[in-house]
């Protein structure tokens, strides 16, 4: 009996050690003010904080500490990578929604502005500040909905096909004409393919193996929008006689065929996911951030910083001209907390010229503020992609639906990625089903 | 006359050779089949193992070969690396810490109150025992995987547990088991009633009993429900991962092992060999607790197959 | 939410009062009593038990039967209608589309028809194979027993290496010395089911070996004895002495493995998410009622998967116990 009252006592006091651990860590609740008195905000982002992004956040919130020592205001700053699966960050958000411990401040990928206004997650900021700072940015780049304002973007981005300038040389192929203005067309995309694979060389990487998270949806669907299809109604609660319609099956069919031809690289998974960083490759899908790579990251096949090995390409035309935007937006939450001074404060400081400058310099994105000082060269690849953002860029479809599209969206590209799935691939089959499942969620939500 | 029921003693012999040898083929094939199967069963294991041992190279460079199976020798020093920032850098010692923490806090409560349960139901009289039992055997079926929606609901808008709180949202629904409950029923049946009766007529109420008497004499059955409890803990994957809070900056993780393996898993540039020690450190305490308590497993099985 | 709860908790103290005036009644007639202090004790003593199996145990199952016909979703949960059978039509519309409920409902299907009769072959073989007193049969019986100790989740993530795409993957390495190319295993439709149905049945046959041990010692050698001396092979004595002899062990574990194989979730979660070849029962359920916070139409598919299950499981133990 003495042994039961002793294993008693040791979980009695392993309890009250763990609580003293938890406590001891700031706490969990919000809108709270620590030992010293300071008004504690907490943001929440959505990058692991060994990332070159993450240091960049962390320096900014650090900066907003020192300047904002005397008002008594301080940030706090959680990391969580955007993986997925269980526990995705998407996932935590609405948890912590659900319980109300949600972060004061949130990045957001700017698709979801959508649903998470629609569920009342983001706080309206219409009113902040209207002159001096939201007219500061690209107004397409505004999160809204519903005639409100929901968020401020971090940076702007936009995506291309970079390509290794010996391989295209020494299979004799010239992209020099291909500009933003007039870009190269379809046609013109496949046979670039065809020579390349007529001469022997892996023409093309889309990165179709990474069609499990939001980055299949987001380099691929301008080809869908060029081709002339569309995703959604206008008040994004209709999928049918949308994203089955023809026009978006071309544009489908045309990615299918080029893996069907046998122009995408056989890349599964994290085999051949760096074949065009190491030379084998000679077309890449990317976004902005792989420009700081290409510099950096690289030196055996692309030196250092020597624009001579590589370029990026605009997006192909077809019915019109599309290219990617979108990227990930601060927003302040309606996490229960009355008074928003000190998270607009920080929402201010987070998305300033500043911060703007430094989160764009270590992600290799485009700043999405017009008061940002770039310089880039005309013709370069950073010029590409703030041309395309200007001119050709179209946003992702806005529906509160938007996850339910994003993980449709990459069924159907995962049942053509590799050449064995491509062959026996019925896509008007696989569109009906996905546009089926993804109009069935939509209903669920016009019926709240 | 007799001559037929004569068998010459070489014939005999001869006879026994010829036995003793198909014996000892039959021997050796037996345990060749049976090392061949064994090999089959245990090959993700010793990979897992095998794998912890070596850096990124040396695994890519055994890839392929029998080397796979073979712990990292050439580097003997280093073998252990990848335990070591296992522990330190993504920190499972706190994962770890947690789950021993929540199984213990488990297993207390899970004996005391299904024993407490189960003594009642075993040895008490009182009016509505009979709708009690139906109860039991009724709620023994119930499948958990479609409840646990519901119980997310419960446990967070009705009970309002949140942060710390939700390790009780963690604990509370563990401690409380129909079949734990059932096993406490059966063995305490098994007591005689002498015990309780030389105790009443020396004056001890019902509670002293149980605490002084009835538990003392518990100590197999106890063992074996503490030994399921830890394992039960010790393998949740999903429910704590739904529960438990996201640490902010600066916060104890209140995550047991098993969902931290979500964490450990997607932290950029982590290794192979990382990955396997991570899974080793989560697989050790158990195989320590089989192999210590085995008598108390096969107990447990004994009694799961009277169950039907 | 909690006025529901307390409304549902004074009616089965109702019920219980009934109940226990009843009991008292009766006892009255028979000339007994039931003692006022050992009914309050005993009750004090359930206390805990009944408090905790009400909250975790009972109320999920109403409030499961209950939201299967609300429209209820986390984020607003203060705006929940009833809704009737609509998550029901909504559920069989999305059947009748061919989208992942169909999908699920066939993966599930095609697990359980792997599992089952893989897992148990298996363990009844090894059982048998083990059932010896031979030196060294111990190290077999822990060696068939090993992965059983590894938890379902760190089993998936093990897995996930082993069946990694990368030429550096155990099975693709493996392949590769006899010149076969890597494959993408969990992301092929028609090797990742396969897989995950192997991976399983290795996890758990140790269990349900240990299990048909305890049973085969239940087995009287006798019986073997007199089927050699009819002239009995060895695989006429395990059909017609072993099977018999573990009839009540063989229909336990029938049953036990099946509704475990119907509830598969941790598996294709953790190896590959929430795509079309992989999706199961459970997995759609999770996904629809914790990730997409539907947790109406999500009740209503637990409810439908119950009723499908329990059914099952009622006609697998007629028939099983008929033979």
């Amino acid at each position: 009996m003495n042994k039961f009252f002793k294993a008693v006592a040791a979980v009695a006091l392993g309890t009250v050690m763990m609580c003293g651990f938890a406590a001891c860590g700031g706490g969990e609740g919000v809108g709270g003010t620590d030992a010293e008195g300071n008004k504690i905000v907490k943001i929440m982002v959505h990058v692991d904080e060994s990332t070159a992004e993450g240091k960049a956040y962390k320096k900014r919130v650090d900066a907003f500490n020192a300047a904002y020592k005397e008002q008594k205001i301080k940030a706090s700053i959680t990391f969580k990578a955007r993986t997925t699966g269980v526990g995705g960050y998407e996932s935590v958000i609405t948890n912590k929604f659900a319980e109300g411990t949600l972060d004061d401040i949130i990045a957001f990928d700017a698709p979801n502005c959508a649903a998470y206004a629609d569920k009342h997650i983001l706080y309206d900021i219409s009113e902040i500040d209207p002159a001096e700072t939201q007219s500061k940015f690209y107004s397409t780049s505004l999160n809204t909905y519903d005639g409100k304002l929901y968020g401020l973007p971090i940076q702007e981005s936009s995506a291309g096909i970079y390509y290794n300038k010996s391989i295209l040389n020494a299979a004799g192929v010239d992209v020099s004409s291909y500009t933003v203005d007039n870009p190269w067309t379809f046609e013109q995309f496949e046979a670039v393919c065809k020579k390349l694979k007529d001469a022997g060389k892996t023409p093309l990487d889309l990165q179709l193996y990474n069609a499990r998270d939001e980055m299949a949806p987001y380099l691929l669907y301008p080809f869908i929008y060029a081709a002339g299809g569309e995703f959604t109604s206008a008040d994004g609660l209709t999928a049918t006689g949308y994203m089955n319609s023809d026009k978006t099956k071309s544009g489908f069919e045309f990615l299918k065929g080029l893996v069907e031809k046998g122009y995408t690289s056989n890349a599964a998974g994290p085999v051949g996911a760096t074949d065009f960083f190491d030379g084998k490759v000679a077309m890449y899908l990317s976004s902005g951030w792989t420009i700081p790579d290409l510099d950096n990251k690289y030196p055996a096949v692309f030196g250092n910083h020597d624009r001579n090995t590589w370029g990026l390409l605009p997006y192909p035309m077809k019915e019109q001209k599309a290219s990617a935007t979108g990227s990930w937006s601060f927003g302040i939450t309606n996490n229960g907390v009355k008074d928003k001074s000190a998270a607009k404060e920080l929402l201010l400081w987070m998305t300033s010229p500043e911060s703007s400058k430094v989160i764009t310099d270590a992600t290799g994105m485009i700043p999405a503020r017009t008061d940002v000082e770039t310089n880039y060269a005309a013709g370069s690849p950073e010029d590409v992609l703030m041309q395309q953002l200007s001119k050709t860029g179209k946003a992702r479809p806005a529906t509160v639906a938007y996850p339910n599209f994003s993980s449709n969206f990459c069924s159907v590209i995962y049942s053509f990625a590799t050449q064995q799935t491509a062959a026996t691939c019925n896509l008007t089959d696989v569109l009906n089903s996905r546009t089926n499942e993804l109009q069935a969620e939509m209903n669920k939500h016009s019926k709240h | 006359m007799k001559k037929q029921n004569v068998i010459p003693v070489e014939y005999t012999l001869l006879r026994r050779k010829r036995v003793k040898g198909d014996k000892i083929a039959k021997d050796v094939v037996y345990y060749v089949c049976g090392i061949i199967l064994s090999l089959l069963f245990l090959f993700p294991l010793v990979y897992m193992l095998a794998t912890s041992t070596k850096s990124e190279s040396a695994y890519v460079a055994d890839a392929g070969s029998l080397a796979m199976f073979l712990p990292d020798f050439a580097n003997l020093g280093t073998m252990f690396n990848n335990y070591g920032k296992v522990f330190t850098d993504y920190g499972i010692w706190r994962y770890a810490l947690n789950s021993f923490l929540y199984a213990a806090i488990v297993i207390v409560l899970n004996v005391l109150i299904n024993g407490l349960a189960g003594y009642v139901m075993a040895k008490l009289r009182f009016p509505g025992k009979k709708l009690l039992s139906f109860m039991i055997i009724f709620l023994i079926v119930v499948p958990v995987e479609t409840s646990i929606i519901p119980l997310y609901s419960i446990v967070k808008t009705m009970l309002g547990l949140k942060g710390v709180m939700s390790v009780a949202g963690v604990v509370l629904p563990a401690a409380i088991s129909i079949f734990n409950i059932f096993l406490f029923i059966q063995f305490f049946e098994g007591i005689p009633k002498e015990y309780e009766e030389a105790a009443r007529i020396d004056g001890a109420s019902t509670m002293g009993i149980f605490f002084k008497i009835i538990l003392p004499l518990s100590k197999p059955i106890i063992a074996t429900v503490a030994v399921f409890c830890f394992i039960g803990v010790w393998n949740d994957y999903l429910w704590p991962t739904m529960i438990l809070p996201y640490p902010g900056e600066g916060e104890w993780p209140l995550y047991p092992i098993q969902s931290a393996l979500n964490t450990i898993q997607s932290i950029r540039g982590i290794t192979t060999g990382e990955v396997m020690a991570s899974l080793v450190v989560t697989s050790i305490p158990i195989f320590v607790i089989y192999v210590a308590a085995q008598k108390y497993i096969v107990q447990g099985f004994g009694s799961a197959g009277l169950k039907m | 939410m909690v006025t529901t709860t307390l409304i549902i908790l004074a009616v089965f103290a109702a019920a219980f009062v009934a109940f226990a005036v009843w009991d008292v009644v009766r006892a009255k007639k028979k000339r007994e009593k039931y003692r006022v202090g050992s009914t309050v004790t005993a009750y004090l003593m359930l206390l805990p038990a009944i408090l905790l199996a009400f909250l975790f145990i009972l109320l999920p199952i109403l409030y499961s039967l209950g939201y299967a016909f609300t429209d209820f979703f986390i984020l607003t949960p203060n705006d929940i209608n009833f809704v009737g059978f609509d998550n029901f039509a909504t559920a069989f519309k999305e059947i009748g589309d061919k989208g992942m409920l169909y999908h699920a409902i066939i993966n599930t299907l095609i697990f359980v028809v792997g599992v089952v009769p893989l897992q148990i072959g298996l363990a009844l073989g090894l059982a048998v194979f083990v059932n010896r007193k031979k030196r060294g049969v111990k190290i077999f019986k822990v060696c068939f027993f090993a992965p059983v100790v590894i938890s379902l989740s760190v089993t998936s993530f093990l897995w996930l290496e082993i069946l990694s795409p990368a030429s550096t993957g155990l099975l693709n390495s493996f392949l590769g010395m006899f010149g076969i190319p890597p494959h993408d295993w969990l992301r092929d439709p028609n090797t990742a089911m396969l897989c995950i149905i192997i991976l399983s049945a290795w996890q758990g046959c140790g269990y349900q070996m240990l299990i048909f041990l305890s049973g085969l010692t239940n087995i009287r050698n006798e019986l073997y004895e007199a089927a050699s001396l009819d002239g009995a092979g060895a695989w006429s004595k395990f059909v017609h002495v072993t099977l018999p002899g573990l009839r009540s062990t063989l229909v336990f574990v029938i049953i036990t493995v099946f509704i475990g194989a119907c509830r598969v979730m941790v598996q294709p979660m953790i190896m590959v998410g929430y795509q079309e070849h992989v999706v199961t029962l459970s997995y759609y359920m999770y996904q629809q009622g914790y990730e997409f916070r539907w947790v109406g139409y999500s009740s209503a598919i637990a409810l439908l998967m119950t009723l499908v299950i329990g059914t099952i499981t009622l006609i697998q133990r007629r028939i099983l116990r008929e033979k």
